[in-house]
């Protein structure tokens, strides 16, 4: 499967915000980290929300980030990691 | 960047600061079964799909968090079908008035106690006043579970689905989906080769031993080790394995559950009488889209010799969350 991405790549998720349904947190916007896996292609969730016919189909990222990066005053370990799925549309380099 | 300019709605609760959890997990009432079951059918059915009932759910506003987690399916389905015009507000308050009217049960005249004398193995014998009382509870339905039995009428007598795909339904989730992910985690334990596949391709692991998920989700299998401890979350509604694991308990679906995991898994963990040591790491899984996650606890010790239909029964929900370890 040829992908934007690959494991291991470095990622920041997008931080514009959104109107409608979407599968990307307020949290994790703006956040840095990487790919973890590649999931597969899957119909893009926000159009499927507005009944679109044909969805575009979009490919899905495990993304791993440290819990340091992502919250601002983080009490746990530094090791410790937080995994979301991302779409590509929400990924940018890093 | 504020956050808050982010949040797209009630929903989008990861690391919000929030109450403690209430870990106990309240069973179902029927019409909570029922209301599940409805949703359920029509969105594998594709008549309307998960994300337009999520869409809608989030569109519900300061709704969203006054109103439970069922009425709150209910109404957004029923506002995705007026909006459809699969039926119209006439054709649904016609229905719902039949359903509340075929639903009055008459008060049944409880017989008088003192007047009750009878003869038990030759002695007298007397009653007192409960032990004619009807059950105990005493709760009558909620408005909404006539809304949800309209809405099914509907949905039948325009033949998109029947009685039996929503009793289906209920007892799939009261009987079957429960049981499959102990059944494979019991044989994860039991079987390091099948611990290997599970752990390298879940859904194809389960599907080669005769367990059909009917779920367009891939399956995710993460074991807990010495050195990683895995949690489940889903910020942003309850996605969960429901084909595998049956339904999410009812903290899994809290605001607090949802919005502090995330944020403070130790503080979470505690919560559920699980303290991670210092030395390990804790990875939260926010299964926030099209994956499903299913934690494979370790076996427990002093098990060795146990057959793998006695190791199932050592199985709990919550290890499979990852919220609690066995011994």
């Amino acid at each position: 499967m040829d992908t934007k991405f690959k494991i291991n790549d470095e990622i920041i998720v997008d931080s514009r915000s959104s109107s409608g349904h979407c599968r990307t947190p307020a949290y994790i916007r703006g956040k840095k980290g990487v790919i973890e896996r590649i999931c597969g292609r899957y119909p893009n969730p926000e159009e499927i929300a507005l009944c679109k016919k044909d969805p575009k189909i979009v490919t899905l990222y495990r993304c791993r980030f440290k819990q340091m990066d992502v919250w601002d005053n983080y009490s746990g370990k530094a090791s410790d990691t937080i995994e979301l799925e991302i779409y590509e549309h929400w990924l940018n380099d890093a | 960047m504020d956050k808050n300019n982010l949040k797209m709605g009630p929903h989008d609760v990861g690391g919000e600061e929030s109450l403690p959890i209430d870990t106990t997990d309240n069973d179902m009432t029927h019409w909570e079964k029922y209301a599940n079951a409805l949703r359920i059918v029509v969105s594998s059915k594709r008549i309307i799909t998960l994300d337009e009932l999520r869409y809608h759910t989030e569109a519900l506003g300061a709704k969203y968090f006054e109103i439970g987690y069922f009425e709150r399916n209910c109404l957004s389905l029923h506002n995705i079908c007026i909006q459809k015009g699969i039926y119209d507000k006439e054709l649904f308050q016609k229905i719902k008035s039949r359903k509340v009217s075929e639903f009055d049960v008459p008060i049944i005249d409880l017989p008088d106690v003192a007047s009750i004398n009878h003869i038990h193995d030759g002695k007298p014998h007397s009653h007192n006043v409960s032990d004619f009382q009807e059950d105990e509870s005493g709760d009558g339905p909620p408005d909404y579970y006539f809304d949800t039995l309209a809405i099914a009428q509907i949905f039948i007598d325009q033949g998109l689905i029947t009685n039996d795909d929503i009793n289906l339904k209920i007892e799939q989730f009261d009987n079957v989906f429960p049981n499959r992910g102990k059944a494979v985690v019991a044989k994860a334990w039991y079987n390091n080769l099948f611990k290997e596949a599970l752990i390298k391709d879940a859904k194809k692991a389960i599907s080669d031993i005769g367990i059909e998920l009917e779920t367009f989700a891939d399956i995710i299998c993460m074991p807990q080790t010495d050195t990683v401890h895995h949690i489940v979350v889903c910020t942003l509604c309850s996605c969960y394995p429901r084909t595998l694991l049956g339904m999410p308990p009812s903290w899994y679906k809290s605001r607090s559950y949802r919005s502090r995991v995330v944020h403070e898994p130790r503080e979470v963990l505690a919560e559920f009488g699980t303290i991670v040591p210092e030395n390990k790491e804790i990875k939260v899984h926010d299964s926030n889209a099209d994956m499903r996650y299913l934690i494979l606890p370790p076996r427990p010790s002093n098990t060795e010799g146990l057959s793998e239909v006695e190791l199932s029964k050592l199985v709990a929900r919550d290890y499979l969350v990852g919220v609690r370890l066995p011994n």
